[in-house]
This record gives structure tokens, C-alpha cells and sequence, in this order.
């Protein structure tokens, strides 16, 4: 099959503001597709003040100067849309996906509260949505088995300086004394057109759509704040170091993270292959040495984990009743020194890539992944149509880049979580 | 300049039409719900086979959901890693699930390898091994899964809530099982529950993508023709009759939130009324801007997100809230979503109707984007044994429901004294609270839901 089908038509162009606007049209769907990065995450954050950027984005459904508290849900919900937002540790996203004649809607919603947020705001709107994300910390990590591994694993593997050391949620104590002028001062520094990127992609006339971005956009005035830049620290480890949380689990959990490399650095589709060698499906390496044939874990999964600022190699699998994580680690860092020491086959290596072939094509089934992922090639690449670069990075790793990534990153010191049960 | 205090108005709109679905039959009578989709080299194809968990056995609940789990396991000269091979190697994507009603096994693969995706599917389907050392593998790997979800609190209440709702009928029990149920299955009930109820009869295709119908029928006759066309389907489920309104609540060490359910039985998919609900619910709890995601979470910050739903089963229908809050609150939420049942059998305004007809009536496009989502709306048809011309009529039986029918549809679908109240948390921050909230002592369950002595 022809990588071809992946290449993408758009016009990208620059408002006098700064703000980048991306158009994909495609008259094939009946709807449109809005999608709006601002290039602020929690990695902007600073310690004692994390979990910032997302609240902030809880506070953009809370209204703006001519919109009222929950008006974006009911405006996009009553014409039939569907939208949303997310904050990672590098950007926070916003999308609407409308029926293709309530474009203008979207763009109304959007540029409103890029333009004038603040009048919008209250004490009272802080304080609920502070509520709100603390109940979130507690649903999605508090009270979930293993719920708080992630931040142990990431607080203990990159120093105090590192901008991944922090949850993107934040810690508690932070997101309880939020205050009105921090987030004042938050928007006007981040939220500005100079700092974001809008992606329009579906059903659309492209002269029309420019004159509509021009209308609600163009007026929004550029930042004056200077954006500080991230200050990203080495991360090297001397030794391996041993962390240990008790939780409300039956079965202990362990988990390996090694430093890494960065989004599209030189091996990160290497590391990406790597793992699903490891653990992508039922005959990968430790699934079926520890799943299948061992019968000692319950799960396993192996994954590079990689931003804009750094990445990490993470290795995570759950004991059986009865079984040591000792026993778990001896068998996954035998399992490494094998893929090592043995190579591996083309087949194996072939398998793993027209899986990832298949899944860059089933992705083209739905506008709002395509215009985030545009968004994604265009903030990290500065390129909207890499899609066939992105699968091609892919294609050309070899197995000896495999083995070699390998030695290059797992067999330096890494950071070890144990997460076991509670005694009660 | 303009004023941008007032929102834009809409373009003109865009006719949608619904995909034009083809109905093919197979000489052993397996029928074949088509969709032609040329835009992109992909096809989507799962078979749907009325068996599932509401057929398992009284003491051994969890046989469907095992079966599910085994029957990919190795076929004719292939091993379990092997078959998992072969579908890699072609970058299609195999799933299979087992729910209350069915299982459901799917193939998303690219135009090129479908046929030969499709002969692996029909493997697994017709010829499947079954060994015992497979058997003896996944049946502990579920049972420690059953282990691990005594520490999900949202599993619980779910769990809970539909063991009392349902009252020990066949969609009253989990369908992974129970520590004490799985235990007892064997290899031969596997291998009997496939024979009796994996058949051509018993089941329906749906196929969606860039293939014609021509090579539809063709590939499906050659990889198909050969399944067992027995049939032994029987109706299993005796409505059970709703109690008066009931709180019971779990102990759950440590919690700092309470997950919360609360609801009843309710009708099935194809009753009367079923637009005017949908219109209800949509303005009680069904989306975010709904009273009750409203007043627990927009104004009160109790929740992260709090919701009311209406589940459709074969042959039940289940009316469900569902929220998870901080612990100090849990009174005074769950009083919170009474007062939203009492209040939305009182007053509906026309303004929220509007809404929600907009809402339903327009988001309905978007509910054919993917193949898999064209698939999964023919699906429900197939279920729920609703017409054809269900998809085509959607927005005439939407529009035309008058403000009185859902107001009625509030009055009889939602039954504030028949209600099973569920709340999972730590039993010293909960007890007073829900004691007072009652005036009564609510009942401790057991994460099994018995009682506790």
C-alpha cells in the first residue's frame, strides 16, 4: 500500500498577532473540526504552583467576556457538536467538532476566550473548579489501585529541576492554594495568538473560513509578556535507585524508567519498536516469557515516553499471588539481555512495523484525531503534513538500531518503583 | 467592528444521508448487514453471536466471559502465539468481547489483507483448540483478575448496584465471574457453551468499508460455510418486580471518595416511549450541561463528573446514576440527585427541550464517522430486533415528541421510590451520613454484595 494515502493538502499562514492557522479541507465529511494547541503544559510550571496548566483549563469552560459559565458546552452541545480539551506536560489543547454549518460557532467560542478571557473571570469560578479538580485527582489517582505510581516514578526519576517532575494534575497542596491573580498572570502569558496554533480541518470553503479566522481572531492582541523558556536539566542517573509505595492493591506492581530521548530525537521510533517488541501483543517478548509460558505476571507493558523537553524508557508488570517482584525483575532484565545477546529475527521486526503501518491508516478515519495530529506535527516539527515522515521514521529502523538503543539506554541505571500492598 | 456579544447564526445546513445499508444472506442462513465505504482501504467486519453471560450457568457465572477469552487461543495448525502472529504480520486488529448478550469478535484490517484476515477469523470461529493448557492459563489469569477488583471501588458499586437492581435474574451478576463461581468451570463447559451457542444461526454479520458486495458474499461463503447452523437460543430472563427505595453501602477502607449509584430497572430499548426518554434524560443527567452533572459538579464542585443514563440489554432495559464525590459530601449528593428525580417529574421547561432535540437531532451525523461506529449503530438495530427504518426516521421521532410526552416519559420512566441507592467508602466518614439522609440504618453489603451479619 501507498504511503501517499497519508499526505495531507493544507495552506498554513501567520495572522499579524502571531497566531499559526492551519486549513485541511476535506468535503468528503459533513462535519468540521476545530482544534486550537496553545504551547503551554506543565512543564511551564514552577514547584510549589503545579498542576497550573490544568486547572487553566478547566477555567476555559468557565466562561469569558461574552460567554457565560458553561456556555461552550451548551452553544456546541444544542448544534449538535462535540468538544473538549487536555492539558499534557507540553501543550494544552482545545476542539470542537461541529455539523459543518456551525463553524462560525466554534470559532466565536474559540477566539473569545483567546481574546477576552479575564473579564470572565471570578473568585467564586476558581474556587468550584478547584473543588472540581481536587475531586478529579482523588477519582483518577487516589482512590485507584496503582493510581499514584506514575508521579512517584517520574518525581524520582527526573530531579527537582526537571520540568517532568511534577504530575500534569499537580499535587494537592498546590491546587488547593491556587489564587485569581496567578491565573491572571497565566493567561496573559500563555494564552496570547503569538503562542498558539489553530487547526481547521473538514468541510469547509477555504476563502471563507479565512475571512471568518480573520474576523474573530485577527483583533486578539499579541502577547506583551515574555514567554520564559524551559529550562531542561541532564538527567543522568549514577546509580539505580530502589522506591517503595504502599497502596490499596492485592498484587505488587513493579516498575523500571530510564532516562531517554525526546520526541523525534534520533532514537525514539527506535524505542518505540523496542517496546512493542517487548509487550505490544500476546507473542512480544516479556508477555510471553512472563504471561504465557511463566505464568508469574498478570501484566506487562513497556513503552518511551516522550515529550517536547526529554523522554524515559518505562518498564511495568503486576506479580502473580505468590510471586516476588524480585523474581519479576530477574526475568524482565533476562529477557533484555536475550534481545540483546540474541538479535532479532526480521520477522518479528516486520510484524511489529506493519502493525504501526496499519495504525497510521485506521487513524484517518476521524477529523478531530487527524487536525490534533496536525496540530501535534506542526508545533513539534514545525511541518502539519509529516505524517508519511512520521510512519517512515518508523519503516527504516533496523534491528541492529534495536539491540542498539537497548545497550545505548536500558542498561544504564534506572529508577525502580515497587508498589505494594498495604498492611492492614 | 462587530458585536461579539452575539453568537453567529448557522450556515446553511448540509443533507446527511445514512449509509445505505445491504442485507446478504449465506446458504447456511447467516445474514450479512453491508455497508459500502470507498473512501479509505480499510473494512471493518465482526460477527455478533446472541450467547453471552445472561446464558452462564447459576454457579458458574463467568463461562461466557472465559469462553471469549479462549476461543482465540489457537486454531487448527496454529497456537495461541501463532494465530496472534499471522494477524500481526497483516497489521489487522483482532478484538473479542463478551458482554450480558452477546459476543462480539471483530476484524479492522486493510483492503488488501481482508480476505485473508477474514479465513483467520473464520478459524477461530469454526475450528477453535481449546486446550487444557490455555484453559488452565486464562481461568487464573481471570481469577486474579477477580482478585484485583476488590480494590476498584467503581467495579463495586457498578457490580453491586445491578446485583440488587436485578435481583439474581441472569443480568444481575458480573460477567467475569466470582471467586467461587469461576473455579468450577471446567474445559468441557467451555467447549459445550461454544457448541451450543457460537453457531450460524444464533449469530449476525456486519461488514463496512471499501468491498463490494459481490466479494462480501463471496469471501464470506468461502470462509463461513461450513459453521454449525444448530440453534438452542432460550429466553432466560423473568422481569423482576422493583422494591421500594433502599440504601446499602460497602466498606471501603482509606477511601477519600465515595463512588455512588443510584437507579432501577427500567423498559426495554424498543417500548413506546423510548425518544421521549432519550429527550428526558438528555436534560436530567445524559451530557455535561444536564441538571445533574450541573448541580454537583458546576455548582457545588462535589464531583468530577456525575451522570444518568439509560442501558438497554436485550431484555431489560437499567435507569442508572452515577458519580463518584468527595467523601464529606456524600449526604449531601446524594440528596442532590433525589431532589433532581423528584424535580424533573415536576417540571420540564420547553427551552430544555429545544435543547436537547437540537442536541440529539443534530450530533446524530457525527455518529457515522468511523466504520466501527457505523457498525456499532447497526448493531443496536440487530440487538434490539428494531427496523431497518429506525436510522432513517431518528430525527421525524424525535422532532415530533411533544413537550407532555416527556413529562410523561419523566413520570413513568423515574421512580423515586423504587430506587436502589449504592454507596461505596470508608464505612466511619459514610454511616452517619447516609443515616441521617434516611433517618433509618442504611444496610452494609459485603464488596459481594451479601449481607452483612
Amino acid at each position: 500500500m501507498d504511503n501517499n494515502l497519508l499526505k495531507i493538502n493544507y495552506e498554513k499562514y501567520l495572522l499579524a498577532n502571531g497566531l499559526q492557522v492551519i486549513l485541511y479541507p476535506d468535503n468528503s465529511v459533513p462535519v468540521t473540526a476545530v482544534n486550537i494547541w496553545y504551547r503551554v503544559g506543565s512543564a511551564n510550571e514552577n514547584k510549589g504552583k503545579t498542576g497550573f496548566a490544568h486547572l487553566f483549563e478547566h477555567m476555559m469552560f468557565q466562561g469569558s467576556q461574552n460567554i457565560p459559565k458553561e456556555g461552550h458546552f451548551r452553544f456546541i452541545q444544542e448544534a449538535g457538536g462535540s468538544l473538549n480539551g487536555s492539558t499534557s506536560t507540553d501543550r494544552t489543547n482545545y476542539y470542537e467538532t461541529v455539523p459543518a454549518n456551525y463553524l462560525e460557532l466554534a470559532l466565536w467560542l474559540e477566539s473569545d476566550r483567546m481574546g477576552f478571557m479575564l473579564p470572565g473571570l471570578t473568585q467564586e469560578k476558581l474556587d468550584n473548579q478547584k473543588e472540581v479538580v481536587m475531586n478529579e485527582r482523588r477519582q483518577r489517582y487516589e482512590n485507584q489501585p496503582y493510581g499514584r505510581a506514575w508521579e512517584t516514578l517520574f518525581s524520582n526519576l527526573y530531579s527537582n529541576d526537571h520540568p517532568y517532575n511534577w504530575p500534569t494534575i499537580g499535587w494537592m497542596d498546590d491546587i488547593a492554594k491556587f489564587e485569581l491573580n496567578d491565573v491572571k498572570t497565566f493567561f496573559q502569558t500563555y494564552y496570547v495568538p503569538n503562542n498558539s496554533s489553530l487547526v481547521i480541518g473538514g468541510n469547509f470553503d477555504t476563502g471563507q473560513v479565512k475571512e471568518l479566522v480573520d474576523k474573530y481572531f485577527s483583533a486578539i492582541l499579541k502577547g506583551s509578556n515574555k514567554i520564559p523558556a524551559v529550562s531542561v536539566s541532564v538527567q543522568t542517573l549514577k546509580e539505580n535507585r530502589k522506591v517503595v509505595l504502599e497502596d490499596n492493591v492485592q498484587l505488587p506492581r513493579i516498575y523500571f524508567a530510564w532516562p531517554t530521548e525526546k520526541a523525534f530525537d534520533k532514537n525514539d521510533a527506535t524505542l518505540d519498536i523496542l517496546s512493542d517488541i517487548l509487550s505490544a501483543s500476546k507473542n512480544s517478548r516479556l508477555h510471553k516469557t512472563l504471561m504465557f509460558d511463566k505464568q508469574i505476571a498478570q501484566d506487562a507493558q513497556a513503552f518511551q515516553y516522550s515529550g517536547k523537553y526529554d523522554g524515559s524508557f518505562i518498564i511495568a508488570s503486576t506479580a502473580k499471588p505468590g510471586v516476588t517482584l524480585e523474581t519479576l525483575k530477574h526475568e524482565i532484565f533476562h529477557e533484555i539481555e536475550k534481545l540483546i545477546s540474541d538479535g532479532i529475527p526480521q520477522d518479528e521486526l516486520t510484524r511489529a512495523k506493519n502493525s504501526i503501518k496499519s495504525s497510521f491508516i485506521y487513524s484517518l478515519q476521524k477529523m478531530d484525531l487527524i487536525v490534533d495530529h496536525i496540530n501535534h506535527y506542526n508545533c513539534y516539527l514545525d511541518e502539519p503534513d509529516s505524517f508519511v515522515f512520521d510512519l517512515e521514521r518508523y519503516e527504516k529502523v533496523t534491528a541492529g538500531e534495536v539491540i542498539s538503543s537497548a545497550v545505548i539506554y536500558l542498561k544504564k541505571p534506572f529508577i525502580e518503583l515497587n508498589v505494594i500492598p498495604k498492611e492492614k | 467592528m462587530f458585536d461579539r456579544s452575539i453568537n453567529p447564526t448557522p450556515g446553511k445546513s448540509f443533507t446527511f444521508k445514512i449509509p445505505d445499508i445491504q442485507r446478504l444472506k449465506l446458504a447456511n442462513g447467516l445474514d450479512i448487514n453491508f455497508v459500502q465505504k470507498e473512501k479509505l482501504p480499510i473494512i471493518y467486519a465482526e460477527i455478533v453471536v446472541f450467547s453471552g453471560s445472561r446464558l452462564d450457568p447459576v454457579e458458574k457465572k463467568g463461562l461466557s466471559y472465559l469462553t471469549s477469552l479462549l476461543i482465540d487461543e489457537g486454531t487448527g495448525e496454529y497456537n495461541s502465539l501463532q494465530l496472534n502472529e499471522e494477524f500481526q504480520k497483516l497489521g489487522t486488529i483482532l478484538s473479542i468481547n463478551s458482554n450480558h448478550d452477546t459476543i462480539i469478535l471483530s476484524i479492522l484490517s486493510l483492503t488488501e489483507h481482508f480476505s485473508r484476515s477474514l479465513e483467520l477469523l473464520s478459524k477461530i470461529i469454526l475450528h477453535p483448540r481449546f486446550d487444557e493448557r490455555d484453559f488452565n492459563r486464562e481461568k487464573k489469569k481471570v481469577l486474579d483478575r477477580i482478585l484485583q477488583l476488590k480494590d476498584e471501588s467503581s467495579f463495586i458499586a457498578s457490580s453491586i448496584f445491578e446485583k440488587k437492581v436485578f435481583d439474581d435474574t441472569c443480568y444481575a451478576f458480573s460477567e467475569i465471574g466470582y471467586e467461587y463461581t469461576v473455579p468450577l468451570i471446567t474445559n468441557d463447559d467451555i467447549k459445550n457453551f461454544y457448541q451450543k451457542t457460537i453457531t450460524a444461526s444464533n449469530s449476525k454479520a456486519i461488514v463496512i468499508g471499501n468491498i463490494n458486495e459481490q466479494e462480501v458474499v463471496e469471501v464470506f461463503n468461502n470462509y463461513f460455510n461450513k459453521w454449525n447452523t444448530s440453534s438452542d437460543n432460550k429466553k432466560l430472563f423473568v422481569r423482576p418486580k422493583r422494591n421500594k427505595t433502599e440504601c446499602y453501602f460497602i466498606h471501603k477502607g482509606d477511601s477519600n471518595q465515595t463512588e455512588i449509584r443510584i437507579g432501577h430497572i427500567a423498559n426495554k430499548r424498543n417500548s413506546a416511549d423510548y425518544y421521549a426518554t432519550r429527550i428526558m434524560n438528555t436534560i436530567l443527567g445524559g451530557q455535561f450541561s444536564s441538571r445533574i452533572n450541573h448541580i454537583l459538579r458546576e455548582v457545588k464542585g462535589f464531583t468530577y463528573g456525575a451522570n444518568s443514563s439509560f442501558h438497554y440489554y436485550k431484555e431489560s432495559g437499567l435507569f442508572e446514576v452515577s458519580t463518584a464525590v468527595n467523601i464529606e459530601n456524600t449526604g449531601e449528593a446524594i440528596t442532590d440527585i433525589l431532589n433532581e428525580l423528584k424535580n424533573i417529574r415536576e417540571y420540564i421547561s420547553v427551552k430544555e427541550i429545544e435543547f436537547a432535540k437540537s442536541y440529539l437531532i443534530k450530533q446524530f451525523p457525527s455518529r457515522f464517522e468511523t466504520y466501527i461506529q457505523i457498525a456499532k449503530n447497526f448493531e443496536s438495530l440487530i440487538i434490539h430486533s428494531l427496523p431497518d427504518d429506525d436510522f432513517k426516521n431518528y430525527t421525524k421521532n424525535i422532532e415530533c415528541v411533544d413537550v407532555e410526552e416527556v413529562q410523561s416519559s419523566a413520570i413513568n420512566n423515574i421512580l423515586p421510590d423504587e430506587l436502589v441507592i449504592i454507596a461505596v467508602g470508608d464505612k466511619e466518614k459514610i454511616y452517619g451520613q447516609l443515616k441521617e439522609l434516611f433517618d433509618s440504618d442504611p444496610t452494609e453489603l459485603t464488596i459481594l454484595g451479601t449481607n452483612l451479619s
